[in-house]
């Protein structure tokens, strides 16, 4: 899942260390309008829906983060 | 020592040091003398500075009414006594306590007038401390003398030389009169001196009790400023404390203040025609009270007699 | 206490909270706070504490009904099949929402109404006036109490965050009071999260030494910059603003700059020491500042100015309007038509346009904070739709844009963009605001500068260059921090004489070159008036 998450991310935003950065959001590495991307992105890959409350920082400044959560939703159905 | 009390002293000391520079840099930044050349506000009040020692009769304290209404040139000239009035625009009482208490190291007056409208000015506590801190340390007052600081400042002596011709008294000719009417209506109502200015009034009071001079209490009459309910205030002020005081805008009948002529902003302050008839009547009342000698013929005074003549070419407009 | 860069407020209030905080016992230290945030509150806005009060217990009472609501959510789902699991869900997604819209109803409701009526009742008389209706509307003149703007903020954040469960409900009235009241953030934010600062605030924790070193000296440093550099500029953008037919376009560039100067060094400067006098208590507040000018585009500078303001818009408004179910189905066809990177940006812009709307009208009712919210607005979405042929043209002309002379280059442009902005922001409305700029492009010399005209508006060649040393000062400590150095902590590593030498340094540099006394006026607090 992980790669998949990389390979998305590097589409959108090209200029950073995926496999290591867990600042995404918090330096700014990814705007606003980047996470939109990435959301909408996910949801087709991934087959879940990300409601609002979970776009939070804590939730998008890794790649570990954003596979845990796709996991835990993709869990809850 | 533990650490605590290494603190403790650490910060204290560290505020000392911070309260020595203070004190320095006061010596360097205060004028070292009273023209505006030397870096000097209000040069025209503080011209009493320049002044030689205990040759002050009088000494008149407030705002610009002060400096409107009182011309103490002309009570030189019609009776031989001295006066300097010490007022500046919108005075504040601590800028009145202060401009007496460094008067008060060179002079010794009979009589303070204290203009009334002054201590009716609204002084926030801000300004107070600031005026404080301000007598303390003069830094805080003349800090921006760092743009014309010369090398001779860091010596630090002080000496005053300039002198007013007219005493303070701000020559104003303009006419912008206004229908003659009955401002003073009489009412039972008490305008409240703030606490703050009550302060400083007993301040000055007290100052005035130690030097032996009689403090005088005077309202010039302004149709603007004046109303009956701060009459009644003040006279409750003076009748507290023993004071004399003269409301002026009681006396019309021996003023006979003209407002259509003797205004120069519409019954805010008097020009020189207003200016003469209230200064008439302040010399008569000097003279009444039998207290002053007439300096005219004094060798010690012929410097009046030479600003006088100064004094007259100004006013006559020539 | 009108600024917190006042005598009464750093020499008096301060130092007696801040004594008496220390020597109660640990429990009364939180109440002594709240009480203290009263007072101060009171001391400005007299009577209109009302407001707070109000808002302080109705949000306590909103948070633990939406608890409430679910828990009882939960029980329920625990006795639900996990094929009904859902419609349970959206049931009580649908009463909570009930809540907070009633919350926002209140506490909106009332900040439209003392901020706007006046705006939204001058713009319906002449819109009746030009139609030909003989009616007006009557305008009201209300009085605000101080902060609302920023308090307004705080509770709301609440609500959404305990809506969104992502902080729980807190039963203890005082802390949740003390975290909308606390009186270092009440006048000026920043704009406080719950989880940011109420645990700490309440925790009434002692003031160490290193708090107290620390929170002097950030205190100092936002002093210096307040009325070294602010004030300083005072007259001459006063000037400016209000006199700027009689001046040139060299003089309207020089209004520009100098206003974004002063708005950053008096809202900054402003922050420091909000943000030093929390550190006296034990507690850290959130950043509302990361070196703005060091930005590289126009949604950065965003990033690093007012920060606590941006983030509450993306998170409470843009993230929730891009992310609700039109905007989301309009994003995945767009992105199907025409691709990845312009898809998300027609329903971003969407939801930018709502955030820029309410970002300008959220500084006051007026045309011109709403034209300065769209211009930004503009920027912000004209650079994210040329990116990708930015990023291809830099390419082929082999241009990194991350480094060197190119960075520096953004960096400069960012800067003048944004003062062009600042130049809208203050002026005396809208049309003043186009007529200068207008002035700017098209009359630009320098005549001003060499005519003495430069001199004449209120600041000799003296007050200039104090005023470029203290920025080029403050402009060196940005430098060393945006490399990540920890300036105080830097320089407690010194040597006691060293430390001493640069608190004294700053402490007369204040007292010398400040702008205060006989000759000035400083500047009005600005966010306070938001």
């Amino acid at each position: 899942m992980k790669e998949q998450i990389i390979e998305i991310l590097e589409d959108i935003q090209p200029e950073a260390d995926y496999e290591t950065c867990r600042t995404l959001i918090d330096d700014h590495i990814l705007s606003s309008l980047d996470v939109l991307s990435l959301v909408a992105e996910l949801e087709d890959e991934f087959d879940v829906t990300i409601p609002t409350v979970e776009v939070i920082p804590s939730n998008f400044n890794s790649v570990d983060a954003i596979a845990a959560m796709v996991e835990r939703l993709q869990e809850e159905g | 020592m533990n650490k605590k009390t290494k603190d403790i002293i650490g910060c204290i000391s560290f505020m000392v040091g911070l309260i020595i520079l203070f004190a320095v840099l006061s010596v360097i930044f205060v004028p070292k003398d009273n023209s505006r050349a030397a870096g000097m506000e209000a040069v025209q009040a503080n011209g009493i500075l320049g002044e030689k020692e205990n040759t002050i009769d009088y000494i008149i304290l407030g705002d610009s009414e002060t400096h409107s209404s009182f011309t103490p040139m002309q009570i030189w000239k019609d009776y031989g006594y001295t006066g300097y009035v010490c007022g500046t625009n919108a005075q504040h009482l601590y800028e009145s306590e202060k401009f007496l208490r460094q008067a008060l190291k060179h002079q010794s007056p009979k009589y303070v007038i204290m203009e009334t409208n002054a201590i009716y000015r609204y002084s926030s506590i801000e300004n107070a401390i600031m005026a404080k801190a301000e007598n303390y340390f003069p830094l805080f007052r003349y800090h921006d003398r760092w743009k014309n600081l010369k090398f001779s400042d860091l010596g630090g002596s002080v000496q005053y030389t300039y002198t007013n011709y007219s005493k303070g008294y701000r020559f104003e000719d303009r006419i912008d009169g206004v229908e003659n009417k009955e401002y003073m209506k009489p009412t039972e109502r008490t305008k409240h001196i703030t606490k703050i200015n009550r302060h400083y009034v007993n301040n000055i009071i007290n100052l005035c009790k130690k030097n032996h001079i009689e403090l005088i209490l005077v309202s010039t009459p302004s149709i603007s400023n004046w109303t009956y309910a701060k009459h009644n205030g003040i006279q409750k002020l003076a009748d507290q404390n023993g004071l004399t005081y003269i409301d002026m805008n009681l006396l019309q009948d021996q003023l006979e203040i003209d407002w259509e002529t003797d205004t120069r902003d519409k019954g805010d302050h008097l020009n020189y025609s207003g200016a003469v008839k209230v200064t008439d009547w302040l010399g008569t009342y000097f003279k009444q009270c039998g207290e002053f000698t007439d300096h005219r013929q004094d060798a010690a005074y012929q410097s009046w007699n030479k600003d006088l003549k100064r004094y007259e070419k100004k006013v006559s407009g020539k | 206490m009108t600024s917190y860069v006042s005598i009464l407020y750093l020499l008096i209030f301060l130092p007696a909270v801040l004594l008496v905080y220390n020597v109660l016992p640990k429990k009364y230290r939180p109440i002594i706070l709240l009480l203290a945030s009263y007072a101060f509150f009171w001391s400005i806005s007299r009577k209109l504490l009302v407001f707070l009060l109000v808002s302080t217990v109705s949000i306590h009472h909103i948070g633990l009904w939406l608890t409430a609501v679910q828990s009882e959510r939960n029980d329920v789902l625990a006795k639900t099949e996990r094929s009904g699991k859902k419609a349970v869900k959206a049931l009580y997604i649908r009463r909570q929402r009930w809540i907070v819209f009633f919350a926002a109803c209140v506490h909106v409701g009332t900040l439209l109404v003392l901020k706007y009526s006046g705006f939204f009742g001058r713009n319906i008389n002449t819109l009746l006036q030009t139609a030909g209706v003989g009616l007006s509307v009557p305008i009201l003149k209300l009085m605000m109490p101080i902060g609302i703007s920023f308090y307004t903020m705080q509770a709301m954040s609440y609500v959404f965050d305990v809506y969104r469960e992502t902080t729980k409900a807190d039963k203890n009235l005082g802390r949740l009071a003390l975290y909308m009241a606390f009186f270092p953030t009440i006048m000026e934010g920043p704009i406080c999260r719950y989880a940011d600062d109420a645990e700490q605030l309440w925790e009434g924790r002692r003031s160490t030494l290193e708090n107290l070193t620390f929170g002097t000296e950030r205190i100092l440093y936002g002093v210096f910059k307040k009325i070294i550099i602010a004030d300083r500029l005072n007259i001459m953008i006063k000037t400016l603003y209000t006199g700027y037919a009689d001046y040139d376009g060299g003089m309207m560039a020089v209004a520009a700059i100098a206003y974004t100067c002063q708005l950053y060094m008096e809202f900054s400067g402003t922050m420091d020491v909000v943000i030093g006098s929390a550190e006296l208590f034990g507690v850290v507040l959130p950043e509302n500042f990361r070196h703005p000018f060091f930005s590289k585009s126009i949604s950065e500078f965003w990033t690093r100015w007012h920060i606590t303001l941006g983030t509450w818009f993306r998170d409470y408004i843009f993230y929730p309007l891009s992310m609700s179910k039109p905007l989301k189905k309009l994003t995945s066809k767009a992105r199907k038509k025409i691709g990845n990177h312009f898809g998300p940006l027609i329903a971003g812009t969407m939801a930018l346009f709502v955030v820029w709307l309410f970002n300008g009208l959220w500084h006051g009712a007026g045309w011109h904070y709403i034209f300065f919210g769209m211009y930004h607005l503009v920027l912000i979405v004209a650079a994210n739709f040329v990116e990708p042929f930015t990023r291809e043209f830099l390419e082929k002309i082999h241009i990194r844009r991350e480094e060197g002379p190119y960075r520096i280059f953004r960096m400069i442009r960012t800067a003048l963009l944004v003062c062009i902005g600042e130049l809208f922001f203050r002026a005396e409305g809208l049309r003043a605001g186009f007529c200068m700029f207008n002035k700017m492009v098209t009359q630009f010399t320098l005549c001003s500068f060499t005519d003495g005209t430069i001199f004449s508006l209120g600041m000799d060649k003296l007050d200039f260059i104090v005023v470029a040393l203290a920025v080029l000062f403050v402009f060196a400590v940005s430098v060393v921090s945006e490399k990540g150095t920890n300036v105080r902590r830097l320089l407690s590593t010194k040597r006691r004489i060293i430390r001493w030498a640069v608190c004294y340094g700053l402490i007369l540099c204040c007292i010398i070159f400040g702008a205060y006394g006989m000759n000035y006026t400083p500047v009005d607090p600005i966010y306070a008036g938001f």
